[in-house]
């Protein structure tokens, strides 16, 4: 804290706020904003009102996008019977990144946490249930992570979209790929022996 | 240097803590509740790999840090208690134990008991078949480790002997009272049978769940009463409840 700059203040108690950002590096990042030229910090200010104005969420799948519904939805190209499900959008940009899924998506926007009071309720589940009304959906990907918490929310979404007759398929898991066996936590080969596969 | 300790844990919890690292709460024998920070848990999956994960059973190392949290230097897992995530219910029961023993434990106090409740209780939910005994004599063994365990047998009034047929019980009044004492209108009534199934459970090990069952009214009846005891016990009523009522299935595989 500077006394004297309250406006200085009040930049570094913002930028404390971010993931990641303690009280020394917010005032680090404060005195680069201020060693730097006006229209860099202007920039800077107008990025983040104008990404607050126009990014909002899919009113169908619940993605990040500046288009509603979002490019995904909208495109032709993509397999409309195929949907993968994941926590946050950060999980769809890595599914997208592997190149491997042409269907759609639907985020969740988080997972069942008992212990913090998130229940189904606070997912998007009914929208998604509604989307397998109108939707020709034949097949659900679950994508939620590997976590104790990701686990139960696969398993609720199953016991809710099995009755409905779609074909309900669950990312592979194992040993990740260029690792060596040997330095594999047990519960990782524990997994993968589990799931092996006909060869 | 800062001191180096070691042993056996139960992982409760973890919340993620910037871009990559873990503040894990856990449970020792020893030491009771304790918060650990866990750098790059998030990302290195070679000191931590999946030893961090709720209801794990690990060998756990870590050395005093700033403040209440001690600093995690290494995790061996022992038991992943992996099934945990292929049943719903066994799921919210877990958690529901697990947030039962971070509610009524708040400090890194010596509880030896209560670690081996904990523990078994998880390790037999994997395999139970009868989740509610589970949960029941989860709840009356943990009650009775916190010394806060009604009086069920006489009347904790007069401490004279209870009817033979329905017995009042109050919880606000120190638990069963007998017909004398009871008077007014009775919160609830149980069956002496089943204040008789509960102190009976209460004298087994606390580490032994295999081979109970209780029968239906005990479940029921006993439901009322733990209820009734723990919403005058615990500071605020446990998160997990929610899914619990929400997930009505059929107990157990
Ligand atoms: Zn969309
Ligand atoms: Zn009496």
């Amino acid at each position: 804290m500077i006394g004297s700059l309250p406006s200085f203040d009040r930049l570094v108690a913002e930028l404390s706020k971010l993931p990641g950002i303690g009280g020394k590096t917010a005032t680090r990042l404060a005195f680069h904003l201020l060693r730097a030229s006006r229209e860099d910090s202007q920039a800077l200010a107008e990025a983040v009102l104008e990404m607050r104005q126009k990014v909002r969420f899919c009113s169908n799948c619940f993605h990040v996008t500046e288009a509603d519904p979002c490019t995904i939805c909208t495109d032709p190209a993509r397999d409309e019977t195929r949907i993968c499900i994941v926590q946050e959008p950060q999980d769809l940009l890595a599914i997208e990144r592997s190149h491997a899924f042409r269907g759609r998506y639907h985020v969740l926007h988080g997972v069942l946490s008992p212990l913090d009071g998130i229940g189904p309720d606070d997912l998007k589940i009914a929208p998604l249930l509604n989307r397998l009304k109108r939707e020709p959906v034949e097949e659900i990907l679950l994508a939620t992570n590997f976590t104790v918490e990701g686990e139960a929310t696969a398993l609720y979404l199953s016991g809710l979209v099995k009755p409905l007759g779609v074909r309900l398929t669950r990312l592979a898991h194992g040993i990740p790929t260029g690792s060596d066996l040997e330095y594999i936590d047990a519960a990782t080969v524990q997994q993968a022996v589990d799931s092996r596969r006909e060869y | 240097m800062a001191q180096l300790s070691s042993g056996a844990a139960l992982i409760l919890r973890h919340i993620d803590y910037g871009e990559a690292d873990r503040i894990v709460t856990f449970l020792t024998p020893e030491q009771g509740l304790m918060k650990g920070f866990a750098r790059a848990a998030r990302k290195s999956r070679k000191r931590f790999g999946a030893s961090l994960e709720p209801f794990s059973r690990v060998n756990l190392s870590w050395s005093e840090g700033r403040g209440a949290l001690c600093s995690l230097r290494d995790a061996e897992l022992i038991d992943a208690r992996t099934a945990l995530r292929a049943d719903l219910r066994c799921f919210a029961l877990a958690c529901y134990g697990v947030e039962l023993t971070e509610i009524v434990l708040h400090d890194a106090s010596s509880q030896p008991e209560i670690y081996l409740l904990l523990n078994a209780y998880l390790d037999h939910l994997v395999t139970a078949t009868d989740t509610e005994t589970a949960r029941l004599l989860f709840e009356v063994r943990l009650v009775q480790l916190l010394g806060y365990i009604p009086h069920l047998l006489h009347c904790s009034d007069c401490f004279g002997p209870l009817g033979t047929d329905l017995v009042v019980f109050d919880v606000s009044r120190g638990g069963s009272l007998c017909d004398l004492c009871s008077g007014g209108h009775p919160p609830l009534r149980v069956q002496a049978g089943t204040l008789g199934s509960l102190a009976r459970s209460l004298r087994t090990p606390v580490d032994r769940f295999a081979g109970f069952r209780f029968g239906e009214t005990t479940l029921s009846e006993g439901r009322h009463l733990i209820d009734s005891v723990l919403a005058l016990t615990l500071s605020h009523q446990p998160k997990s409840l929610d899914l619990i009522d929400k997930i009505r299935l059929p107990p157990g595989p």
